[in-house]
């Protein structure tokens, strides 16, 4: 009773009620608060997740959190997934899992991703994690299904596998025969990125029908149409379902058996999958439509007029994942027929055609944003766009939390008026307070950047490209986006002079990936001079910086803060501006 | 504060604190690129506080060059008659300045924006226009499914296994799976892009580091659809890109 309130409450006491936050952030700030919370915290923190891999090392992590049940680790930059960031750059997950093996005997969930995740690794944690039961490899790499084999033997009590997105390589189909025949605990598993030869299909059956609780099955592509009728027949409590090819000779007896299992796929909430979809299979999904929240048909290949009578059927959507072949037409019908729509992502089915294939523009988003009033994500790749309509598009939505708008050619005018797209985008941030992600396309001046500065307060990552005059525009950004987390520019004019006035603001994000933009070797240096807990990455092949003139252009810049200082595992082609390098140069 | 007045102790090129203003100096290449055509812009009324968005002009500029991409500056560049705009008194959103640019040891060899300048003509935009590096960003997974769809491709792209309708490879992919003997990880390549034996198998020895002297020792071999490992060079090659499944380098023996 001598002690302040705070101070008053037993240490359990303290630990139970902080067992109620869930949020990292709330916990982060909790632990600040005074240092006996803080202990308190390290304790019971069960969960962490470590946006970068190399922002700290799992040594540090490991000290301070001596209990973590729960970790998810992000590796490459996010351009990784555009081919910029070079092969071998990094992003190893085996460091981690070495570390962690000794620490966290009683680990349930790991999370990747892009992250370079061996066979060994993979060995390792089916040995090290008796108790994992979530493993998710998200747009991971470097495996085979030789590590899918030893976590199936191994992971008893694994609940989910999921490898969204992943590169493997296929070594053998019967990884999955290694699931013990007692095993029965899984809710989800993804192996839609997986091969022709990663599957063996009877492996699979045997695994789908002793799992009671499997809610979510997402097949690869070399899931004949034939077979998932019997696969479906065994699992019909299914609330999420990602189909193999959609394509094969129509057949009277495979078309009722199919609509049939579907009928009987009671919770069925979400479809996905599609490859190769041909028109004739549709109606036998028509029977779960009208319960579908999720469709995503962006792999594929269905046109109009089947496409749109399709998604007239959905009217309960709340996410929906179309190639354009939906053109503006099935957009209006969309717009009209699904009320509670929240996520919109149309994909070009000819991203690299110099001719458009489709009838797709900005009007199929503006039909979209005046229907559906619970919009807030968007990802919207098409070749023509107006002031007017993104004018429009701000107005009728201004719930947006993601805008992402991908004109194919990059730099591509007001279609109407020929002038630039600021005016567009300034109204995007002005009128969506909350928006989170932005990504910009089309012709834009430093004029865009000035009016996200001024607006975009909440934004937290922004992907430019081709886009503004001078330093100014990354100036406005840096100075301006208060909650700036992560911010990726390629082919932008500026550089230099922004990064140094704004040194201190990039230690307050979590990195900036800049390519192909006006950046030059000497202020990297004195960046990295000036910075010290910032790693400054410079990569390039054109040969090591001391060889080079401090006004040479850099190819590929990636900054991002650490507490762990320069990594260990840089390859040839990458170098760090820390402070030694920069000493010995000057 | 000390930080601040720190740095408004060096010589010029200076930037005042309160305008930070990096048009102020510097030769930009939008100045000079910007030429005859600066004046076709429509003046933008672009206030600081953006209160004219929803004012949207349609002028229809003649003198305004309609592509975009890979065009001449003009199109691209805004008019510096919207200069005044960045010298106003505003207020520049508060930052950090921990460093400002006239902290660097001054060059002795170049002015920086003469340096500018050459890097943003010269290296900037030197992706424009064909074969763009990351652009359009669509996921490199993604791309790989997007080419196979009938209808998609380009029409003077056509790709084998599209043009070879339903007798293509099981897999539609235009990317198959090489393995070589001895390498634990397989690699993936484009066929695509292949039209030959031959140019194929140089992609092949250059990705698994293979010298010429000892090419002779390894073969080329092929899963079909059925299954069965056949030696690539005994079949045409139009029979081998429609019946490929997955390609393996072999150590011929004896």
């Amino acid at each position: 009773m001598q002690k302040k309130t705070a101070h008053s409450f037993p240490d359990e006491i303290l630990e139970h009620v902080f067992s109620f936050i869930q949020s990292g952030k709330d916990r982060n700030a909790a632990s600040v608060v005074c240092k006996s919370w803080y202990e308190i915290e390290r304790w019971c923190r069960r969960k962490i997740f470590v946006g970068n891999c190399y922002a700290v090392s799992p040594t540090m992590v490991i000290r301070r959190f001596p209990d973590i049940r729960s970790i998810e680790l992000k590796g490459k930059p996010h351009f990784a997934d555009f081919n910029l960031v070079p092969d071998g750059w990094g992003g190893y997950v085996l460091p981690w899992i070495s570390k962690m093996a000794g620490a966290y005997p009683w680990l349930e969930e790991i999370r990747l991703k892009r992250m370079v995740v061996t066979d060994e690794s993979l060995e390792l944690v089916a040995k090290s994690f008796a108790n994992l039961q979530v493993l998710v490899l998200f747009s991971c790499e470097g495996f085979s299904t030789d590590g899918l084999a030893a976590i199936a033997a191994s992971c008893k009590n694994l609940r989910e596998l999921d490898l969204r997105d992943s590169e493997v390589d296929d070594l053998s189909g019967h990884w999955l025969n290694h699931f013990p025949d007692t095993y029965t605990s899984l809710v989800s598993l993804n192996i839609s990125c997986l091969g022709s030869d990663d599957v063996s299909f009877s492996a699979l059956e045997r695994l789908v029908g002793r799992c009671p609780n499997l809610r979510r099955l997402l097949l690869n592509r070399e899931v004949p149409l034939d077979k998932i009728a019997n696969l479906l027949s065994r699992a019909p409590q299914l609330i999420e379902f990602g189909t193999g090819t959609y394509a094969a000779e129509l057949r009277s007896d495979v078309y009722s058996n199919l609509a049939e299992a579907f009928c009987n796929c009671k919770e069925l909430k979400s479809l996905s999958g599609f490859w190769d979809a041909v028109p004739a299979y549709l109606p036998v999904i028509y029977s779960v439509c009208s319960r579908l929240t999720s469709l995503n048909l962006s792999y594929a290949p269905i046109q109009n007029p089947d496409l749109t009578k399709l998604v007239s059927q959905c009217p309960s959507l709340q996410r929906m994942l179309v190639l354009d072949y939906i053109e503006d037409s099935g957009l209006e019908v969309l717009a009209s027929s699904c009320k509670d729509l929240q996520e919109l992502r149309v994909f070009p089915s000819d991203p690299f055609g110099e001719e458009p294939n489709v009838s797709l523009t900005e009007k199929g988003l503006v039909a979209v944003s005046s229907g559906c009033p619970k919009l807030q994500s968007v990802l919207y790749f098409c070749r023509q766009m107006s002031n007017a309509a993104l004018v429009t598009i701000a107005q009728n939505c201004p719930n947006f939390t993601r805008f992402r708008l991908c004109l194919l050619d990059p730099k591509i005018a007001d279609y109407r008026t020929l002038q630039p797209l600021d005016v567009g985008f300034g109204a995007i941030v002005e009128h969506c307070k909350d928006l989170r992600r932005l990504s910009l396309s089309g012709l834009l001046t430093d004029c865009v950047f000035e009016y996200i500065g001024m607006h975009a307060k909440k934004l937290e990552m922004l992907s430019v490209a081709f886009a503004g005059e001078s330093d100014l525009a990354l100036h406005h950004v840096l100075s301006g986006c208060e909650s700036l987390r992560k911010l990726e520019i390629m082919n932008c004019p500026f550089g230099d002079k922004a990064l140094l006035a704004n040194a201190a603001k990039l230690e307050t994000m979590r990195s900036l990936w800049m390519s192909s933009c006006s950046v030059r070797l000497g202020a990297c240096k004195m960046l990295g001079q000036k910075m010290p807990r910032l790693n400054i990455e410079v990569m390039d092949e054109k040969g090591p910086p001391d060889s080079r003139a401090e006004s040479d252009p850099v190819d590929k810049l990636y900054i991002y803060r650490s507490v762990a200082g320069p990594r260990f595992d840089m390859p040839p082609f990458v170098w760090t501006m820390d402070e030694d390098f920069a000493s010995e140069l000057s | 504060m000390e930080l601040q007045l720190g740095l408004a102790l060096p010589p010029p090129p200076l930037i005042p604190i309160e305008t930070f203003d990096l048009n102020s100096y510097g030769n930009y290449e939008t100045r000079e690129a910007l030429g005859s055509n600066a004046s076709s812009w429509p003046l933008l009324k672009l206030g600081p506080a953006g209160n004219d968005i929803n004012n949207i002009h349609h002028h229809n500029s003649s003198s305004s060059s309609s592509s975009s991409s890979g065009g001449g500056a003009g199109c691209k560049k805004r008019s510096f008659d919207e200069a005044p705009f960045f010298d106003e008194k505003r207020n520049v959103p508060k930052t950090l300045h921990l460093l400002l640019w006239t902290n660097q040891p001054n060059d002795e060899d170049d002015d920086p924006s003469n340096v500018l300048h050459e890097n943003s003509s010269s290296a900037i935009f030197k992706n424009d226009g064909e074969g763009l590096v990351g652009w359009p960003p669509v996921k490199t997974w993604r791309k790989k499914v997007h080419h196979q769809i009938p209808n998609g491709g380009a029409e003077n792209n056509r790709l084998p296994a599209v043009e070879n309708g339903i007798g293509g490879r099981a897999s539609k992919s235009t990317y198959v799976k090489v393995k070589m003997e001895g390498v634990p990880i397989a690699r993936k390549i484009d066929l695509s892009v292949h039209h030959s034996f031959d140019g194929l198998t140089n992609t092949l020895m250059r990705m698994f580091g293979i010298s010429d002297g000892n090419r002779k020792i390894f073969k080329l071999t092929y899963q079909d659809r059925e299954g069965d490992w056949l030696l690539a060079e005994d079949v045409p090659w139009r029979t081998f890109i429609r019946s490929l499944k997955c390609l393996k380098l072999i150590r011929s023996r004896g």
